[in-house]
């Protein structure tokens, strides 16, 4: 079968998130008396919602930017809870006139539109006293007034406008990284102030040096000099002078220490010769050293984008009520006050406050987070439950077993933090180099005292002083942080967000990539990919009757083929007598017709005869990744429909590629030996770990790493996290969930498989251009250290020299966006396209 | 020219103004989110919103 089979119709353009609206979910609807195509129900709702509310230049906004959204994220299941003080007193502060405020994550921001709206849109709503949007960081920060708005009224207006947000501890979470940002901000801009200013004095002391100065005005320039440098030494350059100090006492040479030698030694030289009142000075060189190494250090910083920590979305996906049964009834009390024995109820759609076991009851739970099972587990009583999952159609009596720290999401949670504490930590490159680099120049600059000193004692200092302020680890210094800064940025335009510096290095050595299945290298979305139907029936009739049936039920694949009827815009009869048997399948008199869906074993029960051709079918598609829904009409099986989670779009080019590359490939799910079989015979060799517990994703990476594997994981879930935190690199996919991408060095943030090795690539490139910009600051060392120990420098061939060294790196890495283009311009669309014509076929 | 030991003071003085002003522009958040104001900015209320019924 060829890939052409799958229902993808003319593309139409979602009218709400402008992405194809072609899939299996779409839908049209009327808004504001014009139809529209919309990619999902979700994106139609929010529509409808925006111009209801009368915000509809959202959509002028949003083109005029040329940018898409992405369909609205679920909406946070119970916002009443965070009404509540003791679920309030974590997150919101209070303000002396009585108003609270309180910093809320909110997912689906995407463009300045979105700001706009959600400001707008929280503007008109009374009590709402400030709300402000950050785009960069996606975070609301709001100021309202109890008395007249509730916290869960804002939450559930952003949830109508298609936004998901959840407060949280700010303080906690960011407090730290943001404390650290705007020091070196603060100390930027100082040194910045710095550099400005002693500019001038330069340029007056090099124009005296040319047409002659009179040394009482030298001498007052060199006093300015030091005042200006001085305080800009200490303060702005205290970062490096602290670190490096910091890292002789642990005998740990870092990056730190040869800025701090390089500023301290220029400073203490040019200090001695204002005092002398002889000479040349260099205190406008440790000032703009300092600054230009600052300003490096903060673009790195910028790049990261190390939020909120991946802990904390993960106790968000825990309940904080719970309805408990007591004698008199049933009551809302806070999660922390459950104990074993507790007995629960949870309605429809609600989230399980805790571990436990069913008295009562018969649902489905949505359990995919936890397990990675695509399919909702039937649950009886006797069945355990876990806390974080998601009851489906019906209601459930649990009985407490495990709270807290007990619960299979604490320890998930607990993993995930072992996980990150044992990660090993990539070494850049810089890193390995500068102790070496830094024992040479110290060791040349003694040498050079020594061999001078036979001549007399000024000299010799001059000149090893000399050495080590002209081997400028300014270039060294920037080297690495320039190119990081320029690659996460051309990265971010490609919808590539690195979170992470060091991960850009660690992704150029990797050898060993391990995929999640359901989510990453599948759509994670069951969906009706094709239909046999009988001779004499038409596909449409048979979809008439299978959705008739099936829009009364919740299930996934009641929901693929409710979604497939509407996206071919069939209409639906009445159904009278909806019926579900258990582990079987469904049913329903269509018309007056009795129509039965389901597996072999309904329409055995049923007595209905199962023809020949079909059963070969139906034994085709179990054999493959998908579910055989058979439908019987009138006594008669009319056809099947295949429900399948499809392949993502260039999975098995990613894995030829990988491959071709000699880089290993692994297979982790926690589906069924078969389903991952299936999937591996469709996109070729690789290893393949199947029935993988949570816990056990991650030590399946630390085996890898065992053997000296260099591991990139790729990922979705909450039951990746573990994986991604430990592994070596990890990227987590934009559609999954919040907790892996905080786990994760990288986002996808469109989900395309085929940037992956992009991301790879962006890495490779980097480090050549770090290891680029090391040689240039190393050829140049070459050149001019034996220059400044043959004591041939002059102050102009050194103002000249030294800034050329650091304007070199910062081109050669500002050069990175262009070979990016050049080489993503051609290299992987001629790749796939070779391979989609060399027409191979599943 | 003895007139730069006054200016060249003054000079470094309103360098320090600026300073303070910066300093205070990153107390009150003016540099945390670097890319959402600049949109903002062109966000007026003046696009026509759908038959101009009020929000």
């Amino acid at each position: 079968m060829s890939k052409n089979n799958s229902p993808i119709e003319a593309a139409a353009i979602c009218h709400h998130c402008g992405l194809p609206a072609a899939a299996a979910s779409a839908c049209d609807g009327l808004v504001a008396g014009e139809l529209k195509h919309f990619c999902c129900s979700g994106c139609l709702a929010v529509c409808r919602v925006i111009h209801d509310s009368g915000l509809a230049g959202f959509y002028q906004r949003l083109r005029s930017q040329e940018k898409t959204l992405a369909p609205p994220p679920e909406s946070p299941a119970d916002m009443e809870q965070y009404d509540l003080p003791e679920v309030q007193q974590g997150f919101v502060r209070d303000l002396p006139d009585g108003r609270k405020e309180a910093h809320l994550l909110v997912e689906g921001i995407h463009c300045a539109a979105c700001v706009w709206l959600i400001e707008k849109a929280l503007a008109g709503l009374q009590g709402v006293v400030r709300a402000e949007v950050n785009l960069a960081r996606q975070r609301l920060w709001l100021q309202w007034d109890p008395a007249q708005v509730s916290l869960s009224a804002v939450i559930r207006r952003l949830a109508l406008l298609g936004y998901a947000a959840t407060p949280f501890d700010q303080e906690n979470a960011e407090g730290q990284m943001q404390r650290y940002n705007r020091r070196l901000l603060f100390r930027m801009g100082f040194a910045g102030f710095g550099a400005m200013n002693i500019m001038w004095i330069s340029i007056a002391l090099y124009a005296g040096s040319f047409s002659g100065i009179e040394t009482e005005y030298k001498q007052f320039f060199h006093w300015v000099g030091f005042a200006i440098a001085t305080p800009v030494l200490l303060y702005s350059g205290g970062l490096f002078l602290a670190s490096a100090w910091r890292g002789l006492k642990l005998r740990h040479l870092t990056m730190d220490l040869p800025i701090a030698i390089g500023a301290s030694v220029t400073y203490g030289y040019s200090l001695w010769r204002t005092l002398q009142g002889t000479g040349e000075v260099y205190f406008d060189t440790v000032v703009t050293f300092i600054f230009i190494i600052l300003v490096g250090r903060y673009l790195e910083a910028m790049a990261k984008r190390n939020a909120s920590s991946a802990t904390l979305r993960l106790m968000e996906l825990q309940p904080r009520m719970a309805t408990r049964i007591i004698e008199s009834g049933e009551e809302r009390v806070s999660v922390r006050k459950l104990v074993p024995g507790d007995r629960l109820l949870v309605r429809p759609g609600d989230k399980l406050p805790a571990d436990g076991r069913v008295l009562s009851g018969d649902s489905h739970v949505d359990e995919s987070m936890l397990s990675g099972e695509s399919y909702p587990q039937h649950k009886i009583a006797g069945s355990r439950v876990s806390a974080g999952t998601v009851n489906g159609e019906g209601v459930l009596t649990v009985a407490v077993e495990q709270i807290g720290s007990g619960t299979v999401l604490s320890r998930i949670i607990h993993l995930v933090e072992v996980a990150q504490g044992s990660k090993a930590k990539v070494q850049r490159l810089a890193d390995r180099i500068v102790p070496w680099f830094v024992a040479a120049t110290l060791l040349l600059a003694l040498l050079t005292f020594g061999y001078w000193l036979r001549q007399d004692f000024d000299t010799a200092l001059l000149v090893a002083t000399a050495v080590l302020i002209i081997t400028c680890p300014c270039a060294l210094g920037l080297s690495t942080p320039m190119a990081v800064a320029v690659a996460a940025g051309a990265a971010a335009r490609q919808g590539v967000l690195i979170r992470n510096g060091e991960a850009l290095e660690g992704l150029s050595t990797v050898d060993h990539v391990v995929f999640d299945k359901t989510g990453t290298l599948t759509e994670g979305r069951m969906r009706v990919s094709r239909i046999y139907a009988v001779a004499d029936v038409n596909e449409n009739d048979l979809l008439r009757y299978a959705g008739a049936v099936e829009r009364n039920f919740s299930h996934p694949l009641a929901r693929a083929i409710v979604q497939e009827a509407e996206r071919r815009g069939l209409g639906f009869a009445g159904t009278v007598q909806v019926q579900a048997l258990a582990g079987m399948g469904v049913g329903g008199l269509v018309d007056g017709v009795q129509v039965w869906l389901g597996n072999a074993r309904l329409m055995t029960q049923q007595g209905i005869a199962l023809p020949a051709e079909l059963a070969a079918r139906q034994q085709q598609i179990e054999n493959g990744m998908g579910v055989a829904v058979l439908l019987a009409a009138g006594g008669r099986v009319l056809g099947i429909l295949c429900v399948e989670d499809r392949v993502r779009e260039g999975a098995r080019e990613l894995v030829d590629l990988l491959r071709g590359q000699g880089i290993g490939v692994t297979l982790l799910t926690g589906d069924s030996r078969r389903a991952a079989e299936q999937l591996r015979q469709r996109l070729g060799e690789m290893h393949v770990a199947a029935e993988v517990m949570p816990e056990d994703k991650s030590r399946e990476i630390a085996a890898l790493q065992q053997q000296g594997r260099r591991v990139l994981m790729v990922g979705d879930g909450v039951n990746d996290a573990p994986a991604l935190a430990l592994a070596d690199v990890s990227i987590a996919m934009g559609s999954g969930t919040d907790v892996s991408m905080e786990c994760s060095d990288v986002v996808l943030m469109g989900s395309e498989l085929r940037k992956v090795p992009y991301a790879i690539e962006v890495g490779r490139l980097t480090l050549r251009t770090i290891r680029q910009n090391l040689m240039l600051s190393l050829v140049y060392n070459a050149i001019l250290v034996p220059v400044a120990m043959a004591a041939w420098v002059t102050p102009v061939f050194a103002a000249i020299a030294m800034p050329l060294s650091s304007l070199l790196v910062i081109g050669n890495a500002v050069l990175i966006r262009y070979r990016m283009n050049r080489f993503f311009s051609r290299q992987p669309e001629v790749v796939y396209q070779q391979r989609l014509q060399g027409g191979y076929s599943t | 020219m003895s007139v730069i030991y006054g200016l060249i003071p003054g000079m470094i003085l309103l360098g320090l103004v600026s300073v303070l002003i910066f300093f205070w522009a990153v107390r009150a958040g003016q540099y945390d989110d670097l890319e959402g104001p600049a949109h903002r900015i062109l966000n007026d209320d003046d696009i026509d919103d759908h038959g101009s019924d009020e929000p």
